[in-house]
């Protein structure tokens, strides 16, 4: 091969991954720039040559209380929805994988029905239910009905298939419970499985709206996301508090994106790709 | 052995509680309540197949069915290519590939309400999309691009198309991987060109991967929801199915009943669609 046509070809290539890559990150820019732009200057495409830069979107955020509640709700129904789908999800995958009883078909093809039913089939019995159970607009509403993921179920299976079950013999041998054999030897092996359903919970959890959105009322309960869905004002949209409140919505998952990369991609591809 | 069964059942009953409460028993409730009038704090009578004789001429119910078409039938096709392209572009090796493949996927672990709201700032009038409009020389919609209805569909539909592309890029590159490297290596003795390779074992291959694609794209697009709400409302002709369940049952006049009905009807729909995609999944001879 000629070295000038492929330096062409490499030219080429960076020049098309560049101009896709600005088409992607491009409105995410755009959100923090708008964001620390003084309250109501032009947002068009003008508004690039302003370069005034100010933080006081993000302190009135806090300042007014609008943001705040919601920020807290979004992080404490994050944590304990995740918690929770470690657990019980474990343990449910536990029950599939290693026990052979008659049971065990009904359940697998019970959540594999989950996985292939749309959701939006139920909001209206599940809103129902969440009124006539008296959950409605309280946490527990936001909590109860997301704490075992399907598909979380599903991929703790497949790890804890692949671990031999002479871990557990031997430690049957050694005399120890059968419960604390489950959490105790079996659960910390299958911590890299754990790490994937818990990031892949934490996400679908951050960003959910629907559900959170028909089951309370209260601006007490409102999380980020519907927060900011509802935020708009009655006559103009006041963006730079709006894509500060956004920026505040993206960041943490940023954050845990650049941190955690790998395990979010194979969670992805995990339950893709079966041979 | 008894001792044993507790145990698992002991396990599962998570499983069996949530399963249970939240998802037999509404998906059987609401297609009881499908049959009746039932409306909150009213009680409810059985009217038959009145909900659904009567979603099938209420004619805001089939708009909303043909704007649900028009968005799973466009987007679906067109994020498939360009997924699929962007996945041939990052797969070969080359300095910086992650950071490609990262940016790409970003949109995809993003909050859908946070992107409906840049978007509806970049639709705006007089705003980021119009003035680049303008620029090539089309002239864009006075009131911006969400508050036209020749505009406003298609204007979700390309930010849809935009911000899942990165995500079923990542699936086709795992479809990709799977492919084992002798067969190229194969067809370059044989002298088989780059295009040839690409028709004759790429495609075929990652057949059962596209195929995947399609299904839960289209479950997950025939549920579009978030973006018409915060975007637009479902006004100027962009409601879809769900925002009219949404919206006579949880809205304005708390017709549940009515509301399931439509439900379900999205639900067999839905059953539908991925059972066709299945039996083309479980065909023995390639589609192509």
């Amino acid at each position: 091969m000629v070295g000038s046509s492929s330096l062409l070809s490499k030219l080429t290539r960076y020049t098309v991954l560049s101009l896709i890559l600005g088409v992607m990150i491009f409105p995410m820019l755009w959100m923090f720039r708008v964001s620390l732009m003084p309250a109501g200057s032009i947002s068009g495409i003008a508004s690039l040559s302003n370069l005034t830069i100010t933080f006081v979107n993000f302190a009135d955020l806090f300042a007014t209380g609008n943001m705040l509640r919601p920020l807290i709700n979004s992080v404490l129904i994050g944590v304990v929805v995740t918690l929770g789908n470690i657990f019980f999800c474990f343990m449910v995958a536990y029950s599939l994988a290693r026990f052979r009883t008659r049971l065990n078909k009904i359940l697998i093809a019970s959540v594999l029905l989950v996985v292939m039913i749309p959701a939006h089939v139920i909001i209206i019995p599940l809103y129902i239910l969440c009124v006539e159970a008296g959950i409605y607009d309280t946490y527990w509403a936001l909590i109860l009905p997301w704490l075992v993921n399907p598909i979380g179920i599903f991929l703790v299976k497949q790890y804890i298939e692949s671990v031999p079950p002479s871990l557990e013999e031997a430690a049957r041998i050694d005399g120890a419970s059968e419960l604390s054999i489950i959490f105790r030897i079996v659960m910390p092996v299958c911590k890299p499985a754990l790490a994937v359903l818990a990031i892949q919970v934490f996400f679908t959890n951050w960003n959910s709206f629907l559900f959170p959105y028909i089951l309370t009322l209260s601006d007490s309960l409102r999380t980020l996301p519907v927060a900011l869905a509802l935020f708009q004002g009655h006559q103009a949209v006041d963006w730079q508090h709006l894509m500060a409140g956004s920026s505040l919505a993206v960041l943490p998952v940023l954050a845990l994106f650049l941190f955690l990369q790998r395990h979010i991609v194979s969670g992805i591809t995990a339950g893709a790709i079966k041979q | 052995m008894k001792q044993s069964r507790k145990t698992a059942l002991l396990l599962a009953s998570p499983w069996i509680l949530t399963f249970l409460i939240f998802w037999a028993i509404p998906l059987v409730h609401s297609l009881i309540i499908g049959f009746t009038d039932y409306q909150l704090l009213k009680g409810s009578e059985w009217i038959g197949l009145a909900n659904y004789k009567e979603l099938l001429s209420d004619q805001s119910f089939l708009d909303s069915l043909s704007n649900t078409f028009i968005f799973v039938l466009g987007t679906i096709p067109v994020t498939t290519i360009i997924s699929l392209g962007l996945a041939l572009l990052v797969n070969r090796n080359f300095k910086g590939r992650a950071l490609f493949r990262s940016a790409y996927f970003l949109p995809s672990i993003t909050s859908m309400v946070v992107i409906a709201l840049i978007f509806a700032n970049l639709y705006e009038r007089g705003g980021y999309v119009a003035t680049l409009a303008a620029m090539i020389g089309f002239t864009p919609p006075e009131h911006g691009f969400l508050f036209d209805s020749s505009t406003a569909l298609y204007s979700i539909m390309a930010m849809d198309v935009w911000m899942s592309v990165g995500y079923y890029m990542l699936i086709f590159l795992a479809g990709l991987k799977a492919i084992p490297d002798e067969l190229y290596e194969a067809a370059e003795i044989a002298g088989a060109s780059r295009i040839r390779q690409f028709f004759s074992i790429t495609l075929p291959l990652l057949q059962p991967v596209a195929l995947f694609i399609l299904v839960i794209n289209s479950i997950k697009s025939f549920q579009v929801f978030i973006e018409i709400f915060v975007m637009t409302s479902g006004k100027f002709e962009t409601s879809t199915i769900v925002y009219f369940i949404y919206e006579t049952g949880l809205r304005t006049d708390f017709r549940l009943g009515y509301a399931s009905a439509a439900a379900y009807l999205l639900f067999l729909i839905i059953g539908g669609f991925s059972l066709i995609q299945f039996a083309l999944m479980r065909r023995k001879q390639p589609l192509w």
